[in-house]
């Protein structure tokens, strides 16, 4: 089927998977003893009186990498930030390591969007990842601060990277600094949303190698919000679909390989191709 | 050597240097912040506030010196509810500033209007280009204790400061308290403003604060080494720009706008290669 599925889905932003929720409506943790690094809850979000996440339930098992995948306007971002406590679950809940979210924060590494962050301001990779490390912003980094940076940065490819200043690093580089800062506190979750929005192709396979690092690892999870069915199939080892509620959650090859969740994968590819919409 | 003592050995030049030393040094520290917060115009603005507060004093009976004390609440008020606007209305900086610009000049204008007939006639030249060599030995000795407190504020909050100035949020989750340091650093400007604006004037003031911390930011990597460069600059154009407009018998405040403008095509240029 897909192969005669129209490449010109117009408008993949606005598809939304004609998928029935399949998973469980009452969430309960089954006792099976295993570690888990972040368990959500039945959350709900409500912003400015309007619903952005409803019962959004699934658990993330200790090392595990998954992929948060959803159209536009679904509501990655805004769990996201819930994950991080910058947002208060109207109801239901997220715990990490079985702490409320945002009073753990040591043990969740953020890598925001590109160009949030101010691009013109003065400061080298080492000031960025060390201010993680403190809390503040550095006025002078310690050797040993330095030596734990370093470290960091050789673990994702950016040891070079240590002096620059970031408004000379491209946006391949920035991400893997800002990944380097992430883990500088050697969280047990990393998160990054859209981390190779913008960046070009060449900085975004090998950001995606990194990534699959991560993967690999058995200590490290993490929530990778994507676009990219080549992120997918690199790195997810679970893929968690949502549109305002949990629309699906499991193995990659499952739910990619569900024909009803087609449309996933058309509406993933545009982005990452980021084609022009077609005449019309 | 003569060029240089010559001048300091009068009195009124003597606090003259100080006070716009002391300005200059203020402005530009604080100046690194609000720039690279891209509230260039905060300066303007606030300062245009300040004549808003110093017309109210007027109205209010108080002479051109003692308004300052009435323009001072006023001013912080303003930057308030500025800081306020940018937190709540997530709208930029320039918008919120260009409103609250144009209302409170709008109010100091009304104001001076309200004046009755009898009243002392105010010298509007001073209060729009300052009067750096009539400052007094008050007037001095409330620019130098101004600028130790808020020295002082900012070496104490000097690290958060800057982690907030380079992303909020990620200062905010560093378990960093964002928004009481917008108002606080939007507090010490319109502080340092209304001090400022006694000795260079509204119109000028605002270079101050833009023009060493655009300067410095040319030449250094780090945001410390930024800010000070940024200092070293203001102290020094307000020093020389004095100097020289004592020997070319100009206006002062504008020749020390004018060294630090030269200041930063110098770097400009030496930047390009
Ligand atoms: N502070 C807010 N107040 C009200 N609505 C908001 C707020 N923040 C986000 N929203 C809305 O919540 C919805 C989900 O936004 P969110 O940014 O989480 O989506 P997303 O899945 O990350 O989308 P994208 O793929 O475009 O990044 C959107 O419709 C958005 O308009
Ligand atoms: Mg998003």
């Amino acid at each position: 089927m897909s192969a005669d599925a129209p490449r010109a889905s117009r408008a993949p932003r606005s598809i939304v998977p004609p998928v029935e929720y399949t998973g469980p409506r009452h969430f309960t943790l089954p006792d099976d003893g295993m570690q888990r690094v972040l368990v959500s809850d039945k959350v709900s979000v409500e912003l400015g009186g309007k619903r952005i996440l409803h019962e959004v339930s699934f658990w993330i098992p200790k090392g595990e990498f998954v992929c948060l995948c959803g159209p536009n306007g679904a509501g990655k971002s805004t769990f996201l930030k819930t994950v991080l406590g910058m947002i208060e679950p109207t109801s239901g809940s997220i715990q990490i390591l079985g702490q409320r979210a945002g009073t753990a924060n040591k043990a969740v590494g953020y890598v925001p969007q590109r160009k949030t962050f101010d691009q013109d301001f003065p400061a080298t990779a080492l000031e960025l990842i060390v201010a993680n490390l403190r809390g503040t912003w550095p006025l002078r980094v310690r050797p040993d601060e330095r030596e734990r940076a370093r470290a960091t940065l050789r673990r994702v490819g950016g040891e070079k990277l240590i002096d620059k200043p970031l408004a000379g690093l491209s946006g391949g580089e920035t991400q893997r600094v800002f990944l380097a800062r992430a883990l500088i506190n050697d969280p047990a979750l990393v998160i990054l949303d859209e981390p190779t929005a913008g960046v070009d192709v060449k900085g975004r396979h090998e950001f995606l190698e990194i990534l699959a690092e991560i993967s690999a690892s058995d200590e490290l999870a993490a929530i990778l919000v994507t676009h990219n069915p080549a992120a997918i199939a690199r790195c997810a080892e679970r893929v968690v679909y949502i549109d305002g509620r949990l629309i699906a959650w499991g193995l990659p090859h499952e739910l990619l390989g569900q024909e009803s969740l087609s449309a996933i994968a058309f509406s993933m590819k545009d982005h990452a191709n980021n084609l022009p919409p077609d005449e019309d | 050597m003569n060029f240089l003592i010559e001048p300091f050995s009068q009195p009124f030049m003597q606090r003259a240097v100080f006070a716009g030393m002391a300005v200059g040094g203020l402005c530009a520290m604080l100046g690194v912040f609000v720039v690279q917060r891209g509230l260039s115009f905060i300066g303007d603005g606030l300062a245009h506030a300040a004549f808003g507060g110093i017309a109210l004093g007027l109205l209010l009976g108080a002479s051109v010196s003692h308004a300052t004390w009435i323009a001072l609440p006023f001013t912080v008020l303003v930057s308030l509810g500025i800081a306020f606007v940018l937190r709540r209305g997530r709208m930029r900086g320039d918008v919120a500033t260009g409103v609250f610009f144009a209302v409170s000049f709008a109010l100091g204008v009304l104001f001076l209007g309200l004046r009755p007939v009898t009243a002392q006639s105010v010298n509007v030249e001073t209060v729009l280009f300052g009067s750096i060599l009539a400052v007094s030995n008050t007037d001095l000795q409330i620019v130098l204790g101004v600028c130790v407190a808020v020295a002082i504020a900012l070496a104490l909050t000097w690290t958060r400061l800057a982690y907030a100035t380079f992303d909020p949020e990620l200062a905010r989750l560093s378990g960093i308290r964002v928004e009481a340091l917008d108002y606080m650093l939007l507090a010490l400007t319109a502080v340092v403003i209304v001090v400022a604006v006694k000795t260079v004037g509204i119109a000028l003031v605002s270079s101050f604060v833009v023009i060493p911390a655009a300067t410095a930011r040319m030449l250094g990597r780090s945001l410390h080494r930024v800010a000070l460069f940024a200092v070293a600059i203001g102290v020094g154009g307000a020093a020389l720009g004095l100097l020289l407009s004592y020997h070319l018998n100009v206006a002062s405040g504008a020749t020390i706008i004018l060294t630090l403008g030269a200041g930063f095509g110098l770097a400009l240029a030496l930047r390009k290669r």
